[in-house]
Order: C-alpha cells, then sequence, then structure tokens
C-alpha cells in the first residue's frame, strides 16, 4: 500500500518536473513571435530616434552632427514647449478623470438588464466607432464660428448673446476646453467597455456571496465591487492616458496648436518643428520627454494595480 | 415589499445613467445626419439649420465622385488582416506572460507596454525607411506590417488580463488528468476565452480604422488610401470643406461597425454570467 | 539559355536607343509645341503611344488645387504628356496642409516621388534635390528669362543653386463687398480707410476677416501687410532685421483694425476659414486669391457680382504684396526619372499659358513669357463675370505689387523656418488679444528669429 503511494508519488514528481521544463520552453515559444515583431517594428525605429534627438538631423535626412544633449536643452528653454508640456498635462489629466469616472458609472449601468438597453450601448459605441480623423474634422463644423450647432442651442436657449457667442476654437480656454471634451468624448465608449469586460469577470460567486451577505446598492458597490474593479481601472485609465498624451489627431486637426500656441501639446510641437520646421533632432527631443514621464507613470500605476490585485 | 423598491431605484439609476450619456454621446451623430441631408449651398446658410431641402445628394457624391468604396474596402482589408496578426501573435504571448513566465514574464509584460509609450509622430520617419527599403510604400501592405506594433502590445495586455482570470485550477485539473498543455490550452483555455478573444477583435479593428498618421506616410495614390486619409485628403477640395459629404463619410462606416460592436459586447457579456463558473 | 540572354540583352539596347529618339522626337515636339501654343489649347505633337504600355514611369505629387477645374486640365494634361513621351505619368493629389509631412516622409525614406511640388520653396530641402538650374536655362531658352520673383524665390546665393523651380505664383489681392463698404460709404484704398470703415462694417454685422492664426492666409496676408508699412523680416543680404519701430507700429494698427472691426474667429482659421467666411456673406474684406470670387461664382451665391478685387490697400511704405502662395517644384537626388522629370517642368513651364487659362486665371507662369502680361490682361477683360474686367487688375497685382517672400531677401531657408512655425500671425494675435504689448511682442519674435538664423548660418546656407 505504501509503496503503491510511493510510486505514485514519485509518478507525479516526475511529471510536474516535465511539465516545468516545457513550461519554459513552451513559453518562450509563445512570446517570441511578439517580442521580435515589437522590437522590429518599435524598437529599432526608437533607437534611432533616440540617436535623431542627440544630433541636429534636419528635414527628414535622418543623419546630422553629434550635438549631445544641446537639442534637450534648446527644447526645454523654449516657452512655447513648457506650455505645450502643460497643456498635455490639463489635456491628459482632465480628459481622463472625466473618461474614468463616466465610463466607471456607465458600465455599471449598462451590465444591467433593462428596456432599450441595445438602442443606448448603439448610441453609446457611435463615438468610438467612427474613425477619429473623421469625427475631429466633424467637430470642426460643431465648433465652426458661423454654423456651431451648439451655439444654436445656446443661443435660443437665451444662454448666451446672438451677436457674440462664444468662439469655441478661437479663445484659448475655450480651445482646450473643445479638445478636451472632444477627447472625452471618443475615449469613453472605449473606456466603458473596459469596465464592463472587468464587471462581467467578477466571478458570479463573489456577487451571490455578496447578495447573501445582504450587502445592496452602495455597500456592495464599496467593499466588493470597487475592490475588484480597481485593476480593470487602473487599466482603463493607464491606456487612456497613453492614448492621450501619444496621439496628435485630435489637437492636430482641431486647433493645430493655435490660437497662437495656447492648445498647441508637445506631440503637434514636435510635428510642427520636426516635420513643417524641419529640425527633426529637436521635434525627436520633445517627443522623448514624454517618454521617461509616461513610463514612470505607467509603472507606477501597474505596481498598484498588482498590489490592489485580489487573489 | 423592499424588494420591489430596490428594483425601482436600481432602475431608475440605470435610466438615469444611459440616458444622458447616451444622448451626449450620440447627437454629435443625429446632427451629423442632418448636415448630410443638406446641400452645399444650404449648408453654409444659418436661416436653413432645421428647416431645409432633405437631399441625398452627398450620399451620391461619395459614392460615384470619389473612390469612397475603394477607401472603406481598402480600410476593411487592412483592418482584418491585421486583427487575424495580432491575435496569431498575442493570444500565445498573453497566455505565456500570464501563465507560464511567472516574474520574468511580469516584468516583459511591462516592457511590452512600455513600447506603447512611443508616440508614432515619432517613429513614422524611421519606419518609412524602413517601408522603403522594403518596396512597400504606398501599398497597403506597408499598414498590414506596421499596424501590429501597436495593436499586439495592447492586444498582449489585454489577454494577459483576461487569462489571469481564469482560475488556475481548471488547467491543473485538466492536466492533472493526463491532457497535454496544449491540449488544455485549446480544449479548455480557449473556449472560457473566447469573449476575451473577441473584445481584442474589436479594440484592434478600431485601433486599425482610427490610425492616421502612418496611413498618411506611407500610402499617397487616392485609389490606396484608408477611410481616415481619404476623406480629409479628397473631400476638403478647393478652399472649402463638403461637409455633407463628409458627415456622410463618417456615417457611413460608423452606424455597421457600432452595430457590430454592439452585437460583440452581447455576446461577450453573455459569455461572462454563462459559462463556467457554475 | 544564352539565347534568350542575347534576346534580352538586345531588347534592352533596343529599348534604349528607343529611348534616346523619343527624347529627341520630344523635344521637337516641344518646340513645334512652343510654335503652335499661341493659338489657344493646341496640343502640338501626336500622341504616338497612346493604348500601349509605356515604357518609362513619372510620379508627380502636388496639391489638390483650390480651382478644381486646374486639378482636371492637368491630370489630363499629364497623361498626354506622358502619351507623346512614352512615359506613364501618375500624379497624386493631396491636401496642401499634408504636403510638409510628406516630403520629410519621402526624404526619410530616400524614395518617393520623382517630382514633389510645395506651395511655397523648399528651402530646407536644399541639400536633398538636385540643382535645377540646368531646367531653369532650358525654359529660358524657349519662353524668355525667369522673373525677378521666381529667381529670389528659388536661388540661393550662398550656395549658388537652384533648389526649385517655380511654375507659377499667384498673384494676392483683397477681395471685398462692394456693396457693404459703399454702403458705409468706403472702399479699401488705403490701410487707414480700411481702419476707419472696420468699425462701421462690424456694426452691421460684416466684420473684415484677416486671419491672425497658425496658417498659411494669415501668414502671406500678415507678412504683406508689415511690407505696407515698411517692416521686413531679413535684410537684402538675409538678415534678421524684424524689430523696428515700423513693425511695432504695424502691429499696433493691426491689433486696432481687430479691436474694431474683426471677430474672435480670426485666431482659429485654417486656410479655407476666411473663404467660408465670405462665401457664408458674412465677412466684407478678406486677403486672398481668387478661388474666394470662383466658388461663389460656382455656387450662383447672390452677392458674387459684388465681389470686387482690388490690390492690397496702402500703407505708409506704400504698396506691397506678396504671392498668395507659390508653386515649385522639385526634383529629389533620389527620384528614380530624374530625366523625364526635367522635361515634364520644361515642357510644363513652357505651355504655361494653357495652365493660366485652366486655373482661371488663378496660376501666373514664373515665367511670364510663356504669357505675357498683355495677353492675361486680355484674357482677364474677357471673363464674364460682373463687373466686367474686375479680373484685369490682377495683372497690375503681378507686375508692380508682387514680391517673394523674404524680400528684400531671398527666400531661404531660415525665412522658411519663421514661415512655417507661425512666428508672424502669433506675434500679432499676442498683441491683438491683449497679453503682450506691441513692443514685447516684436522683439520676442526677433528673438526667435535671431535663433533660428543663427542655426541656418551655422549649417552653411545664408
Amino acid at each position: 500500500m505504501a509503496s503503491v503511494a510511493a510510486a505514485a508519488g514519485s509518478r507525479r514528481l516526475r511529471r510536474v518536473s516535465q511539465l516545468a521544463h516545457r513550461r519554459g520552453v513552451l513559453a518562450a515559444v509563445l512570446i517570441s513571435p511578439a517580442v521580435l515583431f515589437i522590437g522590429a517594428l518599435v524598437g529599432t525605429p526608437l533607437v534611432l530616434a533616440v540617436y535623431l534627438s542627440l544630433t541636429d538631423a534636419t528635414a527628414g535626412s535622418l543623419s546630422g552632427r553629434w550635438v549631445g544633449f544641446a537639442n534637450f536643452r534648446h527644447v526645454w528653454a523654449d516657452g512655447i514647449f513648457r506650455g505645450a508640456l502643460w497643456h498635455t498635462f490639463l489635456f491628459t489629466a482632465i480628459s481622463q478623470a472625466v473618461v474614468v469616472l463616466g465610463a466607471g458609472l456607465l458600465a455599471h449601468a449598462l451590465v444591467r438588464r433593462f428596456r432599450g438597453r441595445w438602442l443606448l450601448r448603439f448610441l453609446i459605441l457611435l463615438p468610438w466607432a467612427a474613425p477619429v480623423a473623421l469625427t475631429t474634422i466633424g467637430f470642426l463644423w460643431f465648433f465652426d464660428p458661423l454654423a456651431s450647432i451648439w451655439n444654436w442651442f445656446l443661443i435660443h436657449l437665451h444662454l448666451v448673446s446672438k451677436t457674440s457667442p462664444p468662439n469655441w476654437l478661437g479663445t484659448p480656454t475655450l480651445a482646450l476646453t473643445s479638445i478636451i471634451v472632444v477627447q472625452a468624448w471618443r475615449i469613453l465608449p472605449f473606456a466603458t467597455v473596459i469596465f464592463i469586460a472587468g464587471i462581467s469577470s467578477i466571478p458570479q460567486e463573489v456577487d451571490d456571496a455578496a447578495a447573501i451577505d445582504a450587502a445592496d446598492g452602495l455597500k456592495k458597490f464599496w467593499y466588493v465591487s470597487l475592490p475588484l474593479q480597481l485593476p480593470i481601472a487602473l487599466v482603463a485609465l493607464l491606456f487612456g492616458i497613453v492614448f492621450t498624451a501619444t496621439d496628435m489627431v485630435v489637437p492636430y486637426l482641431l486647433t493645430n496648436g493655435g490660437p497662437f500656441n495656447s492648445t498647441q501639446m508637445i506631440t503637434t510641437w514636435a510635428f510642427q518643428t520636426g516635420i513643417n520646421s524641419g529640425n527633426i533632432g529637436e521635434g525627436a527631443a520633445m517627443s522623448l520627454f514624454m517618454l521617461p514621464v509616461l513610463a514612470a507613470v505607467a509603472v507606477g500605476m501597474l505596481v498598484f494595480a498588482r498590489r490592489s490585485e485580489v487573489a | 415589499m423592499a424588494a420591489l423598491v430596490r428594483a425601482w431605484r436600481e432602475k431608475g439609476f440605470v435610466y438615469a445613467v444611459a440616458i444622458p450619456f447616451a444622448v451626449v454621446l450620440g447627437f454629435p451623430f443625429a446632427w451629423m445626419a442632418v448636415t448630410a441631408l443638406k446641400s452645399q449651398a444650404e449648408v453654409f446658410q444659418p436661416s436653413h439649420t432645421w428647416s431645409f431641402h432633405p437631399t441625398l445628394s452627398s450620399f451620391g457624391f461619395l459614392f460615384h465622385h470619389t473612390k469612397y468604396v475603394r477607401w472603406l474596402e481598402n480600410t476593411c482589408f487592412v483592418g482584418l488582416l491585421v486583427v487575424a496578426i495580432t491575435l496569431l501573435v498575442a493570444v500565445p504571448a498573453g497566455y505565456a506572460l500570464a501563465r507560464l513566465a511567472g516574474r520574468v514574464g511580469q516584468s516583459l509584460g511591462v516592457a511590452i507596454f512600455l513600447t506603447y509609450l512611443v508616440p508614432p509622430t515619432l517613429l513614422f520617419l524611421p519606419l518609412s525607411r524602413v517601408i522603403s527599403t522594403l518596396h512597400l510604400q504606398d501599398r497597403l501592405w506597408a499598414l498590414v506590417l506596421v499596424y501590429p506594433s501597436f495593436t499586439v502590445p495592447f492586444a498582449i495586455w489585454l489577454l494577459m488580463g483576461f487569462f489571469k482570470t481564469i482560475p488556475q485550477e481548471l488547467e491543473d485539473a485538466a492536466l492533472v488528468d493526463g491532457c497535454s498543455r496544449l491540449s488544455t490550452i485549446v480544449r479548455i483555455v480557449f473556449p472560457i476565452s473566447i469573449p476575451g478573444i473577441l473584445t481584442v477583435v474589436i479594440f484592434t479593428f478600431s485601433l486599425v480604422v482610427n490610425e492616421f498618421v502612418y496611413a498618411i506616410t506611407f500610402i499617397t495614390s487616392s485609389t490606396n488610401r484608408t477611410l481616415s486619409v481619404g476623406v480629409p485628403t479628397d473631400l476638403i477640395r478647393a478652399d472649402l470643406f463638403n461637409w455633407p459629404g463628409i458627415m456622410a463619410a463618417i456615417l457611413i462606416p460608423s452606424i455597421p461597425l457600432a452595430l457590430v460592436y454592439n452585437a460583440f459586447l452581447n455576446r461577450f457579456i453573455a459569455g461572462f454570467t454563462g459559462g463556467a463558473f457554475r | 539559355m544564352s539565347d534568350s540572354d542575347n534576346v534580352m540583352r538586345e531588347g534592352g539596347e533596343q529599348r534604349l536607343t528607343r529611348r534616346r529618339l523619343l527624347e529627341k522626337a520630344g523635344v521637337a515636339a516641344a518646340t513645334v509645341g512652343v510654335a503652335g501654343s499661341r493659338a489657344p489649347f493646341s496640343f502640338a505633337g501626336p500622341l504616338k503611344y497612346k493604348g500601349r504600355w509605356l515604357s518609362g514611369s513619372l510620379s508627380i505629387i502636388q496639391w489638390v488645387h483650390f480651382v478644381p477645374a486646374y486639378d482636371t486640365w492637368f491630370d489630363q494634361w499629364a497623361k498626354d504628356w506622358g502619351q507623346r513621351n512614352d512615359v506613364q505619368v501618375t500624379v497624386d493629389h493631396i491636401n496642401n496642409t499634408l504636403l510638409d509631412t510628406r516630403a520629410a516622409a519621402e526624404v526619410a525614406a530616400r524614395s518617393g516621388h520623382d517630382l514633389f511640388m510645395n506651395l511655397h520653396p523648399m528651402a530646407s530641402y536644399e541639400d536633398q534635390v538636385i540643382d535645377h538650374a540646368e531646367i531653369i536655362q532650358e525654359i529660358e531658352k524657349k519662353v524668355g528669362p525667369y522673373s525677378q520673383l521666381g529667381k529670389l524665390a528659388t536661388y540661393n546665393p550662398k550656395t549658388k543653386k537652384y533648389f526649385a523651380v517655380s511654375d507659377n505664383y499667384v498673384p494676392d489681392p483683397v477681395v471685398w463687398r462692394h456693396d457693404l463698404w459703399n454702403g458705409v460709404g468706403e472702399a479699401p484704398y488705403t490701410w487707414d480707410h480700411v481702419r476707419s470703415a472696420a468699425p462701421k462694417l462690424k456694426a452691421i454685422g460684416h466684420p473684415i476677416g484677416i486671419g491672425q492664426s497658425q496658417e498659411l492666409d494669415s501668414d502671406m496676408a500678415l507678412l504683406a501687410f508689415l511690407m505696407c508699412f515698411g517692416s521686413f523680416v531679413q535684410t537684402e543680404e538675409n538678415t534678421p532685421d524684424l524689430n523696428t519701430k515700423r513693425t511695432v507700429e504695424a502691429v499696433k494698427f493691426m491689433a486696432d483694425v481687430y479691436k474694431r472691426g474683426e471677430d474672435q474667429e480670426i485666431f482659429a482659421w485654417n486656410p479655407s476659414s476666411n473663404n467660408q467666411g465670405l462665401v457664408s456673406g458674412k465677412l466684407s474684406l478678406i486677403l486672398n486669391a481668387i478661388s474666394a470670387t470662383r466658388t461663389p461664382e460656382d455656387l450662383n451665391l447672390p452677392f458674387a457680382d459684388d465681389l470686387w478685387i482690388y490690390p492690397i490697400p496702402i500703407g505708409p511704405h506704400g504698396r506691397l504684396g506678396l504671392e498668395h502662395v507659390m508653386g515649385c517644384y522639385s526634383i529629389w537626388k533620389f527620384a528614380k526619372n530624374k530625366a523625364a522629370a526635367s522635361k515634364f517642368l520644361v515642357d510644363l513651364c513652357v505651355n504655361y499659358k494653357e495652365a493660366t487659362l485652366a486655373s482661371k486665371l488663378y496660376n501666373f507662369p514664373s515665367f511670364p513669357g510663356a504669357f505675357p502680361f498683355k495677353q492675361i490682361r486680355k484674357a482677364a477683360a474677357a471673363d464674364p463675370h460682373k463687373p466686367h474686367g474686375k479680373y484685369t487688375v490682377l495683372v497690375t497685382i503681378a507686375e508692380k505689387y508682387t514680391k517673394n517672400p523674404g524680400y528684400p531677401g531671398t527666400t531661404n531657408a531660415a525665412f522658411d523656418e519663421v514661415f512655417s512655425k507661425y512666428l508672424i500671425p502669433q506675434m500679432f494675435a499676442q498683441v491683438s488679444q491683449g497679453k503682450l504689448t506691441a513692443a514685447e511682442a516684436v522683439s520676442a519674435t526677433q528673438k526667435q528669429i535671431k535663433a533660428i538664423y543663427r542655426k541656418w548660418k551655422a549649417r552653411g546656407k545664408i
């Protein structure tokens, strides 16, 4: 009897060691295509871009004289760049705060069953389904100084005067607000779906257990759903931040940095410096400024997420 | 009685949240539809904001006088191929990082994610050299090659999250019962993670449809353009924007895509509230 | 094996000699074409290679023209040219705002179109393009000298290199609503007139529209405005010269005009905004090329006949203007078919009369011999739109009041960077919005400009 048990035990041990061995190899095999792909298409150009930022390359020549950190110093001394830094921060922080709060709330509503859910979900998904470049151009029309439909409503509700309605894209504060609004508008559905995914993945047992404990509504939300959702909320926030800070489509198409650089973001100013003015080295330096900041934010959030993971 | 009140409160909460959001997110599209039905001359006259003669001329213009249909085809072609490539590369990688690689996997996962932080506005110049060396300029294959560079990291992250929520016990049970790891993956993990995979499909496709910088860099001829690029370049003719045309161009792909995403979402939520947890 | 090798080789050699023959035929055709192009819309030379595979290929990229009829003409002309010269010509059109991006991408990729057209001379890409001197000499042989405007815009006196060939430039008038201005008893003859009329026009709901945004139209308009006040970005020797009393005066003047007679919207414009403002009936004056009048004509708008064209108003320093945009073609050093590209350019500039007419007098030839001013005036006088003869003033503007960007210096890379960074509109906007005083804004901008010029001087380009 004991020998049978011992034999079974040693067989299990052998199997486990076999698995462990295959695990490592298998892991490498499964990961390598991804690593190779990303290494080739992101890593190599990135290295080249870092090199460019340390030279005075111009006009897309992809080579120049070595200037060390001169580009970075010069960029930092540029008032427009510092302004762009600030605007990027505001743009990202405010739009993503709105998105995460809104999406969190909305996702909770959308996972429940109710009449008309399909239609409402359809409307909510629309901004994300439409290509962002096109909808941003569409927003040019919504914010048009002459034909803005918002102004039409505001005027008819007697909230603004007919002769000088707000110029959504021509005044510095309003222009920044408009960009933030458009960005939040288009990211909200995306974040909502991520949240829905998170809520749906909460194992049913947890839900049942909470119900048994007669935790309902707010209590359940605070003590059960929220902690479980934290990881997914952080993922949504993180991706939202990345999409907002590194993407130039919305500010570029709406205001192109105007009026007089009051909505200039790092991405648009880097683009204008690097491409339109031909100063590739400086453009690369600007884009790289963001990298350590974003990396720090990302790593911080990920660490936090991992710590708060349940089981 | 308390249960009924609770049910009503919940319903109230749901509608009070969902309806305003739907209005805010959906109204611009309603206005787009109105604009799309106006004629070019009428669109600039403030007196005709709501009272106008509806016409389908902008749609006709799109289909007959521009290469719009071709752009739609191009976008679909690139989108589907990129989704396939992303799944092929990211599903194994996501699984490996979630299950097999331990601590190294965590760090590798973070590293992969960090590549995401590099903006395309920085990468497109070096990448255009790569594309021209491969003789792919002005071909859609250039986009098929480059797009996975930003869809794969994202997909890996999503899938890592999904695979982690599948209880380890399920797989271990199968392994101990004598299944090889590979067949465990295929027969147990895969069916459960279909909702996750569907999510990755939606996200990847939406990332492709939305992309602008690479599309404008690598593609020049009008026939090879994708939607994001074709509309701004060809519909902003003369000094004037063809607003009805632009609005029509936005609506045509958005509505079907939103319907498809909605359907996927349905399946995906049902997949979770049904499934292997009972 | 060896047989087929021989055949292939023979085929190659045959091809070469045939191409050489073609080139000669092409030149002959062009000569005949010059002679024959006196008659309007004549295509000289037979379409020898119509309907068969063409052996060479030529790729061209240019903007989506603001007058759509030009693109229709150009695409057909290019195709016919290809069939006369055994070259497969492809023309890609993209939005004017995206041309710079494409140029950068093509240079980075070291591959792209053979002929690259931009709306401003690409001075910063001087090292990536060939020397166009031979092409210009070829054209001059056929139709006469390059205009001073063209030369100053595409020639670098420091490196003695022609970095582009300008085929056309676009005179920049003011377009104004005669009915509205008449109604307040004014006309935009001088800038003082504009300043006094502005509040009256704004009061009746039709403000003036001179942009102060980060875009091409604002840039050109404000630079021309500065010139009327005797203020220039650089001297004849290409050194920065913005910080003068006259600049401060000009900036103050425009801020005043804004306060009295313009709308806030001018700070958020793109190149089509002033056109849209005019077409919607709102704006009473804009500084723009005649695409602004052609569109209302095409759309049959009620006030199309009330849109008059004047030269730029007179300022304290007189009347000086810039071209609205300038078509410049460059051939990359890495272009695959430089020979065909050169020939295409030569033929295009030589036949420019057709181009000007096809663009409805938007494009004026940079080689005036191709379509002398007297003849353009006659064509303009024959334009049917009311008031009759209104387009003849374009010829006066082109002859007398159009200077190259960077006048009195040349259009060099440093000036190009100042232009592309929209430093001038920014300077005006900050003062108009009360963020800085005129003196502060001008001196700050001068500092930025000096830094840019220092950089390009260190590179040996000025």
